[in-house]
């Protein structure tokens, strides 16, 4: 039993990060590529489409005078041409969430699900460094090439911001561009790295982080992201379209009114309320206006908001919160690896 | 000197013991041979060495007292797994490559020489090469980074007979040229008969026996004698018995290889194989502890 009495005094030299950082581009340059292959494609689609946007707006506002038949012809077919997001904009909100599933999820499983950890983990570098030397710059390296991309986005976006079809901090803008779609593709890899770990199995894996990021996703655009910052309120009824609207509702005397209420008072005027939102819409001329109504009877309708101001600040908030979620998820993938016990 | 001292050593998979109360110690600079059926717990104890497994309980030291698993012990063993995990879409180049820049020291020539040997290009992907050619793939990346410890799990199963003869022919090259020490499991008992210098029969989760060979052949014996007169004799410890209606067979362990012998009895040495095989057929019956408790 003399050799458990000998403890070993030399510190071993690490292995150099620089030798590891070979392997991880060896194993993953295929990776990296189709990455960068799939964003250069979405790119040169976006670049076309921002072009012909871009064209048209220019058109729009160079027509004068704005109230003539060809001009409110050119403004209706922009509107209908370039105002909803469509597919390609849905497709875009969800990319943050699949490429970092996509790059995330095999990191560890692959590695689990074919054996070759038993490679992997047994050679001098030992499975910490290992692990780092894959997760470092698949995280930063993500979050770098998502940030190119929302300036694509943004770019893309911007003469509809201008023309004030959308905002920037609209549900399918905020979280796709500026700092926030970093955070958004950091918690899609950590996400798939830690449920790598734990299916040890590739499909799961990514299904599993993708699942729970497009959860995070829904929850941030409905319930966390306006409430960033407390709302700003207003009862001016018009209220630029640059802003993010939060909620409105309707006050008599510095009460709150319910809803139903005001239906029953708008119904009564004869007007359509097939929806809960009473519009702010102010027509001019024609039959008496509802909203003009209510409000000459002393009633007043409050609207909160997000300024587009406030743009900057609750993008380093999401990208904040984001990042140390994505942080807590790889220091836990850390854990569980170092004290896996296959 | 031990290249590995366990103490106690368990592992236990939710309610399932995969190995119990294992303590070694087992000899450097020699070809340990661990022993017994699929799933006895060969695996979790080499998983064990080679840090890729935490023990439940015990403890357990490689080289010098290092813990297993830990970096010193990491860098002076190399492992090649079962069924041999390698990257199938690299080539044999990359994994020289790889496992060059995934190690402190890699000697790459001597590498290249012994696939070069092997008539393996390096232009070839790793998951296209043929069982043998694999195997001697993943023994030319762990033999060049001159390990002070081999552990080889199953390292001949996949193979055919000629691959199997020259894999254990190039671990026997290596061990004499570089004094390295080996661990391996098997369950080809027949190929061990002339390799192995120590043996660690395992079964059911447990250590069954252990020791050099040279003293499990000297103290074992199969006795033959007339079945009237087969008394149960304090100076050994029956493992295995057959009997006719004229002549009971009974594997022995003595507990003094000199001893002489009652009268009426025949007897002769047996082998590997036949020792390890009464082992195995009496699993369940034999006490374990007084088996590894009197081994050492």
């Amino acid at each position: 039993m003399t050799a458990l009495a000998a403890a070993p005094s030399i510190a071993l030299r690490p292995v150099p990060w620089k030798r590891l950082a070979w392997v991880t581009w060896r194993r993953y340059r295929f990776t990296l590529i189709s990455v960068l292959g799939i964003l250069a494609v979405l790119t040169v689609s976006l670049f076309i489409a921002g072009q012909h946007a871009r064209t048209a707006y220019e058109a729009l506002q160079t027509c004068h005078p704005k109230s003539a038949a060809n001009c409110r012809y050119l403004d209706e077919t922009f509107h209908n041409t370039y105002g909803s997001i469509g597919f390609l904009g849905t497709f875009l909100m969800l990319l943050p969430g699949i490429l970092g599933a996509f790059a995330g999820g095999p990191l560890l499983a692959r590695e689990l699900e074919t054996g070759t950890f038993r490679y992997a983990w047994t050679q001098g570098v030992g499975r910490m460094r290992w692990a780092a030397a894959l997760v470092v710059p698949g995280a930063v390296g993500i979050a770098m090439i998502m940030v190119s991309f929302g300036a694509v986005i943004t770019w893309r976006e911007q003469p509809l911001i201008e023309y004030g079809a959308t905002t920037r901090l609209d549900v399918a803008i905020f979280p796709v561009s500026g700092l926030a779609v970093a955070g958004w593709a950091m918690a899609g890899f950590a996400l798939g790295v830690l449920a790598g770990l734990l299916w040890r199995r590739v499909l799961p894996a990514v299904a599993t982080a993708f699942g729970v990021w497009f959860g995070l996703a829904y929850l941030a655009a409905k319930d966390l992201r306006p409430h960033y910052l407390a709302p700003l309120q207003t009862t001016s009824l018009n209220l630029s379209s640059h802003n993010f609207f939060v909620s409105q509702w309707w006050t008599k005397a510095g009460v709150r009114v319910s809803d139903s209420e005001i239906n029953r008072i708008l119904q009564a005027l004869g007007a359509d309320v097939s929806g809960n939102q009473v519009k702010v819409h102010v027509s001019s001329g024609g039959a008496p206006d509802p909203i003009r109504t209510l409000i000459q009877q002393g009633y007043t309708q409050v609207t909160s908001y997000q300024p587009v101001s406030r743009y900057w600040t609750m993008q380093w908030i999401e990208f904040g919160w984001l990042a140390a979620f994505s942080l807590v998820l790889l220091g836990a993938t850390f854990w569980l690896l170092h004290r896996r016990t296959g | 000197m031990n290249i590995i001292e366990t103490t106690g050593l368990g592992r236990r998979y939710a309610s399932r013991w995969a190995l119990r109360d294992c303590t070694l110690s087992l000899p450097a600079g020699r070809l340990v041979a661990l022993i017994g059926p699929n799933g006895a717990g060969k695996s979790t104890l080499l998983n064990i060495i080679v840090g890729l497994t935490a023990p439940t309980v015990g403890e357990i030291t490689v080289l010098d007292g290092h813990p297993a698993g830990s970096l010193a012990a990491l860098d002076g063993i190399a492992f090649v797994a079962q069924d041999m995990p390698l990257y199938r879409n690299l080539t044999v180049g990359d994994m020289l490559h790889l496992t060059r820049n995934l190690n402190l020291s890699f000697d790459t020539a001597a590498a290249r020489l012994r696939l070069a040997d092997l008539g393996i290009s390096e232009k070839q992907k790793a998951g296209k090469l043929s069982g043998g050619q694999r195997a001697q793939l993943a023994l030319s990346l762990a033999l060049a980074r001159h390990p002070r410890l081999l552990v080889l799990d199953e390292p001949t199963g996949p193979l055919d007979p000629l691959a199997r003869h020259e894999f254990m022919a190039s671990v026997m090259t290596a061990m004499a040229d570089e004094g390295i020490s080996v661990v391996l499991s098997s369950h080809m008992l027949a190929e061990l008969e002339r390799a192995a210098d120590h043996l660690v029969l395992v079964a059911n989760g447990r250590i069954r026996l252990n020791g050099p060979v040279e003293d499990l052949i000297d103290s074992h014996r199969l006795i033959t004698s007339a079945t009237a007169r087969s008394d149960d004799h304090a100076g050994w410890e029956v493992i295995e018995s057959s009997s006719t209606d004229a002549l009971t067979h009974r594997v022995v362990r003595l507990h003094d290889p000199t001893m002489d012998l009652p009268p009426g009895c025949e007897s002769r040495s047996v082998g590997i194989e036949e020792l390890t095989l009464a082992y195995f057929r009496n699993g369940a019956a034999a006490p374990s502890a007084t088996l590894t408790g009197a081994s050492r």
